[in-house]
């Protein structure tokens, strides 16, 4: 199934096209919040990343769908 | 440590201890200690029985990373009520090492005339404002270093303050001698300004630091809070983009103000996000800065300087709450124009929370269109022109909707909202709405935490303990960023003030400082008339749905009510 991925802050990438900030993945049916970020090798804990789906918090262990759209921000707050 | 009163009207000066009562306390739970103490709530703010305070925190002084704020207190001429507000930059260390616990200056000349209040160790003098009378912040800031050198700490007003509007702030020097670390909210600039004060100069040569009892249990908790502050992975984060990597994340959330808190999402959020800054200042070079201290000592460094295309700088910080209120909430989508917009909001003196809120506001109004940052410019220009237009701008968002018939105005207590829309991010509208001190982004946000923003449930709760906390920070003169060394290594609060001042106090000294703190403010405040009809959000976002998750705020009011029963 296809999802946007949008990355936040250190987890966003240089490419040659400029910063990677949004992606699109293919992972199999039934996979986890959880079993997307080993796919994607995000090298930090998920506890120190605020996890969100379709715009709500999110743990790992939530069952993911078509379609959706999941934020990963390593957390921060404040102005 | 003692207390510096200042008589304005008499131009008196006199160094007292402080009461028992005031002793444990510094900073936010001090200021409304002495306003409960000496001030009546039924005061008129910008009158004679209004005091305005300055209360450096209980551990300013050692350069302790994030920890020498400085607060300033008084009765709001916004809301109403009791206001605290706080800023890094130099004022809170120089206070002191002048030895000064709080400097409360009350009574205004008569007639109307403007002083520079000169405080050193040969105590305090006044001289005469004469020509920083009507300039802007940056000038003036320049005239008095040039008058008494670079070495001092200077907190002054713009035009705005000498206005009496009610967004006026109070700014203070960075340690590079930028203006631009502002006591912004709940118009403490307007109030100085009523008191006829141009400038208080701080010189702290000749002055000590702080004694500390225990030096090395002092010692050892610093070393312990710094070495939590420093392998936080937040502090990195900051470090790289400050606050400014707020604005995909509240967008992500659905909460992000956008064109006067109508909509919680903005279709062109990548030219407002912090990822975008980083990049452009860097490919920009020259003066800009991807990163900067306010404070001398500050690890954290969350600080930037903002550098045109042609890299000279056109603002010291830009921070997210600016970007939010003059970008999204305004649809104005170019950081350089946000840029200049900050600059032009601080050489007049003002918050650029409640400017932003108040111009957002004159939008829905039909002043100017939304995403046209060059009309914006020119309502700002209004404000410098004092015109009757102007000056209901610079009086905030309440004024303005109510002069010109919008119901739509995001303000509790008369205060704008910060840049987290309160239906999205339930947690902070709780805030928003109970906090003693209006909405205000320094309260107790909660967008951090891993709640569901979206369900009511849990949210007051959630506010309790960050506005419990907060005020506890705020006691301390410990910046929320300083927060996550603390909660990392939290018996280093308890240690660091009973090696500081002799004390015993326990393991949970944070809340028990902002409980007594909230418990004060909120006791100020019903002298005042403030009722719990008081702590509610505007009734279009208890009915309006937001885009675009279509939420509305729907925290029961029986749980707002309960909030502070502890």
């Amino acid at each position: 199934m296809k999802l946007t991925v949008h990355l936040h802050t250190i987890l966003q990438k240089e490419t040659p096209e400029g910063l990677q900030n949004r992606i699109e993945v293919n992972i199999p049916a039934g996979s986890t919040l959880g079993d997307l970020l080993a796919s994607l090798e995000i090298s930090q804990h998920p506890d120190s990343i605020l996890l969100a789906v379709n715009g709500r918090v999110a743990d790992v262990s939530q069952i993911l769908h078509p379609g959706d759209q999941v934020n990963l921000m390593p957390a921060i707050s404040g102005g | 440590m003692e207390v510096w009163r200042i008589n304005l009207q008499k131009q008196e000066f006199r160094k007292e201890p402080p009461r028992e009562a005031w002793e444990h306390l510094g900073g936010r739970g001090l200021l409304a200690r002495i306003l409960l103490d000496e001030v009546d709530p039924s005061c008129e703010p910008l009158g004679h029985g209004n005091k305005l305070i300055f209360a450096p925190g209980l551990l300013v002084g050692h350069m302790l990373s994030s920890c020498d704020r400085i607060s300033v207190g008084g009765k709001s001429p916004l809301t109403g009520g009791i206001k605290e507000s706080n800023a890094g930059g130099r004022t809170g260390l120089h206070m002191t090492k002048l030895g000064i616990k709080a400097l409360i200056l009350e009574g205004k000349p008569e007639p109307e005339s403007w002083w520079v209040l000169h405080l050193s160790t040969q105590g305090a003098r006044f001289e005469p404002a004469g020509e920083l009378v009507r300039k802007g912040v940056y000038e003036s800031a320049r005239l008095l270093l040039e008058r008494y050198g670079d070495k001092v700490a200077i907190a002054l007003i713009g035009p705005g303050g000498e206005m009496r509007l009610s967004s006026a702030g109070i700014q203070n020097l960075d340690k590079d001698r930028v203006p631009a670390r502002i006591n912004a909210r709940g118009g403490m600039g307007a109030v100085m300004g009523s008191k006829g004060l141009k400038a208080i100069v701080i010189d702290d040569g000749g002055g000590e630091k702080p004694p500390i009892v225990n030096l090395p249990a002092f010692r050892a908790a610093q070393k312990e809070f710094n070495k939590a502050l420093m392998e936080h992975p937040q502090t990195r984060i900051y470090a790289d983009y400050g606050t400014a990597a707020m604005p995909r994340m509240s967008n992500g959330f659905g909460g992000l103000p956008t064109r006067n808190f109508s909509q919680g999402q903005f279709e062109e959020v990548e030219k407002i996000s912090g990822e975008h800054m980083r990049q452009l200042l860097l490919n920009r070079g020259g003066e800009s800065e991807t990163t900067h201290a306010c404070m001398a000592g500050c690890t954290i460094r969350c600080s930037n300087v903002f550098g045109g295309e042609d890299g000279k700088a056109i603002v010291s910080p830009l921070e997210y709450e600016t970007i939010g209120l003059l970008g999204s909430n305004l649809g104005i989508s170019s950081l350089d124009t946000i840029a200049r917009m900050n600059w032009e909001i601080n050489d007049l003196g003002l918050d650029t929370i409640e400017v932003g809120a108040a111009l957002g506001v004159a939008a829905e109004a039909g002043w100017m269109d939304f995403g046209d940052g060059e009309r914006a410019m020119e309502l700002l220009q209004e404000i410098r022109r004092g015109s009757p237009l102007g000056r209901v701008l610079g009086n905030g968002a309440a004024i303005t909707g109510r002069v010109f018939g919008v119901e739509r105005v995001p303000v509790v207590k008369g205060q704008a909202m910060s840049a987290y829309e309160p239906r999205a991010i339930k947690g902070t509208g709780v805030t928003y709405a109970t906090s003693p001190q209006g909405a205000d982004h320094t309260a107790g946000l909660t967008i951090r935490a891993k709640i569901d923003h979206l369900d009511p449930k849990g949210q007051v709760a959630l506010s309790r303990s960050v506005q419990i906390n907060i005020a506890g920070y705020d006691t301390l003169g410990a910046c929320i960023f300083a927060g996550f060394g603390f909660a990392a290594s939290p018996l280093t609060i308890r240690d660091l003030l009973n090696a500081r001042y002799d004390w015993n106090v326990g393991n949970d000294i944070l809340q028990a400082l902002g409980r007594e703190t909230i418990e004060l403010e909120r006791e100020f405040n019903r002298r005042a008339g403030f009722t719990s009809t008081h702590d509610r959000l505007p009734e279009y976002m208890r009915r309006e749905m937001l885009p675009p998750h279509n939420a509305v705020f729907d925290v029961p009011d029986e749980e707002l009510d309960g909030i502070f029963d502890w």
